[in-house]
C-alpha cells in the first residue's frame, strides 16, 4: 500500500469536483434545501382548524354537552369550532362539501345511558381520506371531550375532576417537536444518499470511459483505489456535514429590513451530545456508502441506471432504518432486515448522541459503531472484488 | 530478476508461450507463442473480433491467461511491478473529462511513478500541448486527446509500449507524427507493439503479425507476407493467409486455421533484428 498512490486517487476525486459545480452544489446546496424546507413545514404548519359539526339527539342533556364544547373551543382558541346541524344527513353532507371536517353525534340514547349508569357512546364522522389530518382532530375532539365528562353529571351532584396532565422528559425538553428528533438523523442519511449516488455515477464513468482500465494498467493496487476514493469523497461528505449540522444545531436571528419581515436562519435543533461523535458516525456511513457505490456500479451500464439504485437501495433504509418510525414497531420480518441495514445503527448512534448525549463511552454508542465498520469492511471487500473481476 | 532487454541481449521485450484465453465456451486467444525483440515495431493486425485486444490485454497484465504464459521483459504477467514498465495505451479516450490536461497527466504518472515535474513536461512537450496544461479534457479537440491519451502512455519512459489502434479517429498529419514519435522511441530501444486494422499503416512497422481467430496466422515484413501470398495488396495477403479468397469467402481447399504453411506460423522471428 502507497499513500502516495492513495493520495493521488483522492486528490484525483477532489479535482475532479472542483470543475465539477453541480455535482458539488448537489452535496451541499440540496441537502441544505431540503432540511431548510422540512423545517420550515414541521415548524410553522398551520393550525389545522377543526370545524366539527355537533348533531344532537339527546334534548336538553346533549344541549349541554354541546355548549360545553363550544366554549371549550372557543377558550382553547386553536382555530377549533363547533357548529351544529339537526340532522346527522345533513352533517355529513357538510363534510362531503368540505364546509365541515367532523361531525359529532349525540345520540337519543344518551341520557338513558347515562342514567342507567353505562358509558354513552358518542358517534364520529370524518372524511375518511387523510388519517393523519383526521387522526390529529380527532385527538382534539377527545381533548374536549374529557371536559365533556363533567357536564354529564346530573346537575346538583359533584363534578367528577378531570386530572391535569403536567409533562416533563428525560432527554430534551418537552416542547422538543418531531424536527428535534428528525434532523439530527437526516445528517446521516443525507451523506449515505449523496456518497452514494456520486461514487455511483463517478466509478460508473471510470469503468465506461475506459479509465479504470488504464488505472489497471498502472501498479496501482485495488485497495489504494477504494481506500482513495473513499477518502476522496468523504472530504466531501465531511463538508457536507460540517454545513449541515452547523444549520441544524445553529440559530442567527436576521431583524426585519424593509419589506422584509424578520426571519432566522438555522434549525436551532436541541442537541445534548457532541457533534465530533456523531461526525464520527457519518463518516463511517460514508465509507461505507463509497463501497457500497462502487460495487453497485458493476450492475450498471449508464448514469440512469446508478439512479435506478435508488428506490432499491436508499428508500428503504430510510423508511425501515428507524427514521420515521421506531424499529422495535416494525413486524417481526421487517425488523430482521432493519438489524443488517447500516442507516439502522446510524440512526440510532446519531439519536444516542444528539438527543440523550451518549458518548463514545455508551454501550449503545460502542455497538452502533461497531457494526457500522463491519458493514463498511463487507463494502470494501465487496467492492474490491468487482474491481478485481474486471482484471480476470 | 535484473535483466535490463536491450537490443541484442537475448531476453526477448515481449514473449507469449501457449497463451490462451478463454471467456466461457468462447476461446479468445487460442495458444499464441512469439517472442519480440527489444528496439522494433511490430503490427498485431487483424479484423475486429480475432482477438487482438484481448491478446494486448493478457501482455499487459489486465487480464489472467486461462493457459500458457505472457511475459514482459523476462517477467511473466500479470505482474504488478513490471506494469510501471509498461506504456500501454487502450482504445477509448480512456480520460477524466473534469480534470486538466496537467491533472490527467499528473495523475497517471504518480500511479506509474513518474511523477516529477520533469517526466510530464517531457510527455507534454512530446505531443505538443505544453499550452494547454490547464485546460479540461473536456474542450480538447479529439486530435488533442489521442495526443494526451499517448503522453501518459510515455510518461514514464517505459520499455515496453503497446498501443491498441492508437491512431483511430487520428486525422493524417497527427497520425505521420505518431509513427515519427514510435520510430524515434524503436530507434532508442523500445519495443513497441502497435494493433491496427488499418493496412496502410502496417508499412511502417518493422514486422507484422496477423492474428485471427485468436491465433498468429503469419508473421514477417510487409514485404516478405506479400511474396509469400503471391499479391501486392496487404489486406488481400491477409485473406490469403486466413484461407479466405478476395472476397472473404473460404478458400476451396482449406479450412481457416490449419492453413498457409508458407507462413513461418509463429516461432522466433524469420529474420533477426536489424
Amino acid at each position: 500500500m502507497s499513500p502516495r498512490r492513495v493520495a493521488a486517487v483522492a486528490r484525483r476525486i477532489a479535482e475532479g469536483f472542483r470543475r465539477d459545480r453541480r455535482s458539488l452544489a448537489l452535496l451541499v446546496v440540496a441537502p441544505l434545501l431540503i432540511t431548510a424546507l422540512l423545517g420550515w413545514v414541521l415548524r410553522d404548519q398551520q393550525q389545522g382548524s377543526v370545524e366539527i359539526v355537533a348533531v344532537n339527539q339527546a334534548g336538553p342533556l346533549g344541549d349541554r354537552i354541546v355548549a360545553v364544547l363550544q366554549s371549550a373551543a372557543a377558550t382553547a382558541a386553536d382555530g377549533t369550532a363547533v357548529e351544529t346541524a339537526t340532522t346527522r344527513e345533513a352533517a355529513v353532507a357538510q363534510i362531503r362539501t368540505g364546509t365541515a371536517d367532523m361531525a359529532l353525534i349525540i345520540p337519543a340514547s344518551l341520557p338513558a345511558d347515562v342514567a342507567g349508569g353505562s358509558g354513552p357512546t358518542l358517534t364520529v364522522i370524518t372524511n375518511g381520506t387523510d388519517p393523519a389530518a383526521e387522526s390529529g382532530a380527532f385527538q382534539s375532539l377527545q381533548g374536549l371531550v374529557g371536559l365533556v365528562a363533567g357536564s354529564l353529571a346530573p346537575p346538583g351532584s359533584t363534578a367528577t375532576l378531570v386530572p391535569r396532565i403536567q409533562r416533563e422528559t428525560v432527554y430534551l425538553s418537552p416542547d422538543a417537536d418531531q424536527l428535534d428528533v428528525l434532523a439530527p438523523v437526516f445528517l446521516g442519511l443525507f451523506a449515505y444518499f449523496f456518497v452514494f449516488v456520486l461514487t455511483g455515477v463517478s466509478f460508473l464513468r471510470e469503468r465506461v470511459g475506459g479509465t479504470l482500465e488504464r488505472l489497471l494498467a498502472t501498479p496501482v493496487q485495488r485497495s489504494e483505489i477504494v481506500l482513495g476514493y473513499a477518502i476522496g469523497f468523504t472530504i466531501f461528505a465531511t463538508l457536507q456535514v460540517l454545513v449541515l449540522t452547523a444549520y441544524v444545531l445553529g440559530r442567527i436571528d436576521v431583524p426585519a429590513i424593509g419589506p422584509v419581515g424578520a426571519f432566522t436562519i438555522g434549525l436551532n435543533v436541541q442537541s445534548a451530545g457532541s457533534p465530533a461523535i456523531a461526525f464520527l458516525v457519518a463518516f463511517l456511513l460514508a465509507v461505507g456508502a463509497v463501497n457500497l457505490g462502487i460495487f453497485l456500479s458493476t450492475f450498471a451500464r449508464t448514469e440512469l441506471q446508478v439512479v435506478q439504485f435508488i428506490p432499491i437501495v436508499i428508500v428503504p433504509q430510510g423508511l425501515l432504518g428507524g427514521v420515521f418510525w421506531p424499529i422495535d414497531r416494525l413486524p417481526d420480518v421487517l425488523q430482521a432486515v432493519a438489524h443488517v441495514l447500516p442507516v439502522t445503527y446510524a440512526v440510532d448512534a446519531l439519536r444516542e448522541v444528539m438527543l440523550k448525549g451518549s458518548d463514545l463511552g455508551s454501550a449503545a454508542v460502542q455497538t452502533d459503531l461497531a457494526v457500522l465498520l463491519a458493514i463498511a469492511a463487507v463494502f470494501v471487500v465487496l467492492a474490491s472484488l468487482t474491481i478485481r473481476r474486471e482484471v480476470a | 530478476m535484473a535483466a535490463v532487454a536491450r537490443p541484442g541481449s537475448g531476453t526477448p521485450a515481449v514473449e507469449a508461450i501457449g497463451l490462451r484465453k478463454q471467456f466461457g465456451s468462447i476461446t479468445a486467444v487460442d495458444g499464441i507463442d512469439l517472442a519480440l525483440e527489444p528496439g522494433r515495431i511490430y503490427g498485431l493486425l487483424g479484423p475486429n473480433g480475432s482477438g487482438k485486444t484481448t491478446f494486448i490485454r493478457l501482455l499487459a497484465g489486465l487480464a489472467k491467461p486461462s493457459a500458457g504464459q505472457a511475459r514482459i521483459l523476462g517477467t511473466t504477467m500479470p505482474d504488478r511491478p513490471t506494469l510501471a514498465r509498461i506504456g500501454y495505451m487502450p482504445q477509448g479516450e480512456a480520460l477524466y473529462p473534469d480534470l486538466s490536461v496537467g491533472e490527467n497527466i499528473g495523475f497517471f504518472a504518480t500511479l506509474l511513478g513518474a511523477g516529477n515535474r520533469a517526466s510530464i513536461d517531457r510527455a507534454l512537450r512530446l505531443v505538443d500541448l505544453v499550452d494547454r496544461r490547464d485546460t479540461p479534457a473536456l474542450e480538447l479537440s479529439g486530435g488533442m486527446r489521442r495526443r494526451l491519451s499517448l503522453a501518459i502512455t510515455l510518461v514514464h519512459e517505459p520499455p515496453v509500449v503497446i498501443l491498441d489502434e492508437p491512431t483511430v479517429g487520428v486525422d493524417p498529419a497527427l497520425r505521420v507524427q505518431f509513427w515519427s514519435h514510435f520510430r524515434r522511441l524503436a530507434d532508442a530501444g523500445t519495443t513497441i507493439l502497435v494493433a491496427s486494422h488499418v493496412m496502410d499503416e502496417a508499412d511502417r512497422c518493422d514486422e507484422l503479425l496477423f492474428i485471427r481467430s485468436g491465433r498468429v496466422l503469419a508473421r514477417g515484413t510487409g514485404r516478405e507476407l506479400r511474396a509469400k501470398a503471391g499479391t501486392d495488396d496487404l489486406e488481400r495477403a491477409f485473406l490469403r493467409f486466413a484461407g479466405l479468397d478476395d472476397e472473404g469467402n473460404p478458400l476451396p481447399e482449406g479450412g481457416a486455421a490449419p492453413a498457409s504453411p508458407p507462413a513461418a506460423p509463429t516461432g522466433p522471428p524469420a529474420e533477426g533484428p536489424a
